[in-house]
């Protein structure tokens, strides 16, 4: 545990490494210092400020070694399952079998900001036809051509309709260069007629029973595919014991952003709260490990709220973030700016919703999926992010457009509308590429206006 | 008692010196932006000075703003030209409900609630179609003052149709114009319309009356004009409208010095 939390920079961690060695520091196989990341080509580590704790350092080696661990996997035999487009259900039935690793392909749109563009990847997309017109994600296309980052899966699944338009294209693109897809259908989301039998879904919403009905039997199909690639069963007991862990993560991860939103002082980054939340999704290519990860940040944050320490100033405004960033380095912007961040809506929130354990597991999974803020209206979206902005007390929005995604395209318009009208609070806009460099000074006059903005309404 | 504002803007560089315990103008001025920006900023501030019979030790605060606020290093404080506006215009026309900034590199649209606090605001710095840009790359392409447009404007019979959203293309789009005998009064006309379709289409149905302009680009004869079209509502040219973000940044430097806490950045 620490005394003071703090945000520092990767030179700091240098000293902080040896510091708590010293101290008697015991570390996974994985484990080590920042510092070796940076040697490794990871050179936007050297432009962040990172959590001082020893739990966020295992959090960020975790993160950092996932293709030495994928790797691994391949060396020893499991079955590699790539989950494309998929934000947290195949990877629990995947991890429901025994030998078999489920990793997310779609992961790899940071490495260009993580490498700072050295890695090439989104000039190989860019050969093949996918430019900057699609979002950052084609940076998977430039993976899976040069095999130099994750080993080429046994097994791709995509889940294709009420999804992304450039990702189905990255995705099809992938597939015509021998990288043959299983598609799995996800159907748009749409209120139940007045008649129509319906089902409640987690984050409150509802849907037609037959849209369950109908990723029930896609997900069924992928079971059966998951089966055919290991040998097992995907037996009803493996599946609820498989949503039994994923809900183990996703009662930590909840239980770590409740303290980090409300506690009055801010006890874990930005930074770091956008890599434990992107856990939930895919496990970081091996979910026990995530669970222990994770458990062990919950520790810190519980210790730093309990002994009443943050890593930023009390006053700090408060702000829900909407979408992930393709440049981590913004997460930083925001708190130097005098920001924190209040509830995130990093395009995942069904996947931080508990999996129903008292209903059969497909079952379970069907509603889980289709409660994806992805597959149903901006303005479905919008009013779960309002729930989450009045429960988390936030006095601001970003909207964080990526450049390039086909969602972003008009939802930002439809979520800030719907949030000013609902809450009275303000909302910016701004789209985040891998690299900010060049724009930082007028990302962080909007940053810094937002939080000026917030902290005059305090006073009126 | 006096203190000051500085708008480090990405064309001109703007100062304010206000009195303190009346909050009066005592002299504003502007010079072109350069490298050496504080040096500049304080260049003119001297002058300022200089010229009212004031000295550095009068000045007893100094809060920056504008894009180069950051290296203003002589102010106690830097605040975004976001808040910096809102507190100018309140200032000179309290009945404000939206501002709209034309600089030389962005625009902005600011919704301002009672009191004058920011709302809400709309940036764009992304494109420079929607700039003073646009307007520099104009006068350049047809060999004309920048501070000459407006007459230019004023003479024009059928303003031009600017078809493209790219301050690069529309150049191409200009000289094509001009081989067709497209008099260079009506591009100009046709370029100031499309700047403003470019703001109005930012503001959407946000703008709410009244809606005050400021920015250097407000200087520009007929802009306000071209304003009102393209967003069918009255626009109102702020007083002095390139200096209302130093003037802001004056008065947020008074409140520092008279104990109320300015945003803290």
């Amino acid at each position: 545990m620490n005394r003071t939390a703090r945000r520092i920079t990767l030179n700091e961690w240098d000293r902080r490494y040896a510091e708590l060695c010293a101290a008697g520091l015991r570390e996974p196989d994985y484990g080590g210092p920042l510092r070796r990341h940076v040697d490794d080509g990871d050179l936007r580590l050297l432009k962040l400020r990172m959590d001082d704790s020893a739990a966020s350092l295992r959090l960020w080696n975790f993160l950092l070694t996932e293709e030495e661990r994928l790797h691994r996997a391949r060396a020893e035999g499991k079955r590699i399952v790539g989950v494309m487009k998929d934000l947290g259900t195949v990877p629990v039935m995947a991890y429901a079998l025994p030998e078999c690793v489920a990793f997310y392909p779609d992961g790899a749109w940071w490495i260009p900001c993580v490498m700072e563009r050295s890695a090439g990847l989104l000039d190989v997309a860019d050969s093949l036809g996918i430019d900057d017109s699609f979002c950052p994600v084609r940076a998977m296309l430039g993976a899976f051509v040069n095999e130099a980052h994750f080993p080429i899966p046994e097994m791709l699944t995509c889940s294709v309709g009420a999804t992304c338009d450039d990702v189905s294209a990255i995705a099809q693109r992938i597939e015509a260069l021998g990288f043959p897809i299983l598609w799995w259908e996800i159907p748009h989301r749409r209120r139940p007629d007045p008649e129509e039998a319906a089902v409640e879904l987690p984050g409150e919403f509802r849907a037609p029973q037959s849209q369950v009905a109908l990723v029930r039997s896609e997900l069924q199909r992928v079971g059966r595919a998951l089966e055919a690639l290991t040998g097992q069963r995907l037996t009803q007991r493996r599946l609820s014991a498989g949503i039994a862990r994923a809900n183990r993560v996703r009662r930590c991860l909840a239980e770590i952003r409740r303290l980090a939103f409300t506690a009055s002082a801010c006890p874990l980054p930005a930074l770091e709260m956008l890599i434990a939340e992107m856990l939930a999704i895919h496990f970081c290519s091996d979910q026990q490990e995530a669970i222990c990860v994770l458990e062990e940040l919950l520790e810190e944050v519980r210790h730093r709220v309990d002994a009443g320490t943050g890593v930023l100033p009390t006053d700090a405004a408060g702000v829900f973030w909407v979408n992930p960033v393709a440049d981590l380095r913004v997460m930083n912007l925001l708190e130097d700016a005098g920001g924190r961040v209040c509830g995130t809506d990093y395009l995942f929130c069904h996947a931080l919703d508990p999996i129903p354990e008292d209903l059969p597991p497909m079952e379970a999974l069907a509603r889980t999926a289709l409660a994806d803020p992805m597959v149903g209206s901006s303005a479905d979206r919008a009013g779960r992010i309002c729930e989450d902005v009045r429960r988390f007390g936030a006095e601001a929005v970003v909207i964080s457009h990526v450049p390039g995604a086909s969602h972003c395209a008009m939802e930002g318009a439809v979520i800030g509308e719907i949030v000013r009208t609902r809450l009275g609070i303000p909302v910016l806009e701004i789209e985040v590429p891998p690299i900010t460099d060049s724009m930082e000074p007028t990302l962080r006059t909007r940053l810094e206006a937002l939080v000026e903005t917030v902290v005059n309404r305090r006073r009126r | 008692m006096i203190c000051a504002g500085i708008d480090a803007g990405s064309r001109a560089i703007k100062v304010v010196l206000l009195r303190v315990d009346n909050l009066q103008i005592v002299a504003a001025g502007a010079v072109d932006q350069g490298v050496e920006q504080e040096a500049l900023a304080l260049q003119l501030l001297e002058r300022l000075l200089g010229e009212n019979d004031f000295h550095r030790v009068d000045v007893r605060a100094v809060v920056a703003t504008g894009y180069g606020r950051k290296l203003i290093r002589a102010a106690d404080q830097a605040i975004t030209e976001i808040t910096c506006q809102a507190w100018g215009v309140h200032h000179r026309l309290p009945q404000a409900r939206t501002i709209i900034d034309i600089g030389g590199q962005d625009s902005k649209l600011v919704h301002l609630g009672a009191g004058g606090t920011v709302k809400d605001f709309i940036m764009n710095d992304r494109c420079a179609a929607g700039t003073g840009r646009f307007l520099e790359v104009l006068a350049t392409r047809l060999g004309v003052r920048l501070g000459s447009l407006g007459e230019m404007a004023g003479k024009s019979r059928q303003p031009a149709i600017i078809s493209n959203m790219c301050v690069v293309f529309a150049e191409t789009e200009i000289v094509g114009l001009l081989a067709s005998g497209t008099t260079p009064e009506d591009i100009v006309a046709g370029v100031q319309a499309s700047i403003a379709s470019r703001v109005a289409a930012m503001a959407g149905r946000s703008a709410v009356v009244p809606i005050i302009f400021t920015g250097g680009v407000a200087l520009v004869p007929g802009m306000d004009a071209a304003l009102e079209a393209a967003l069918g509502k009255p626009v109102t040219l702020a007083p002095e409208p390139q200096t209302t973000g130093a003037l802001g940044a004056a008065i947020l430097a008074a409140r520092r010095l008279d104990g109320q806490k300015t945003p803290a950045v």
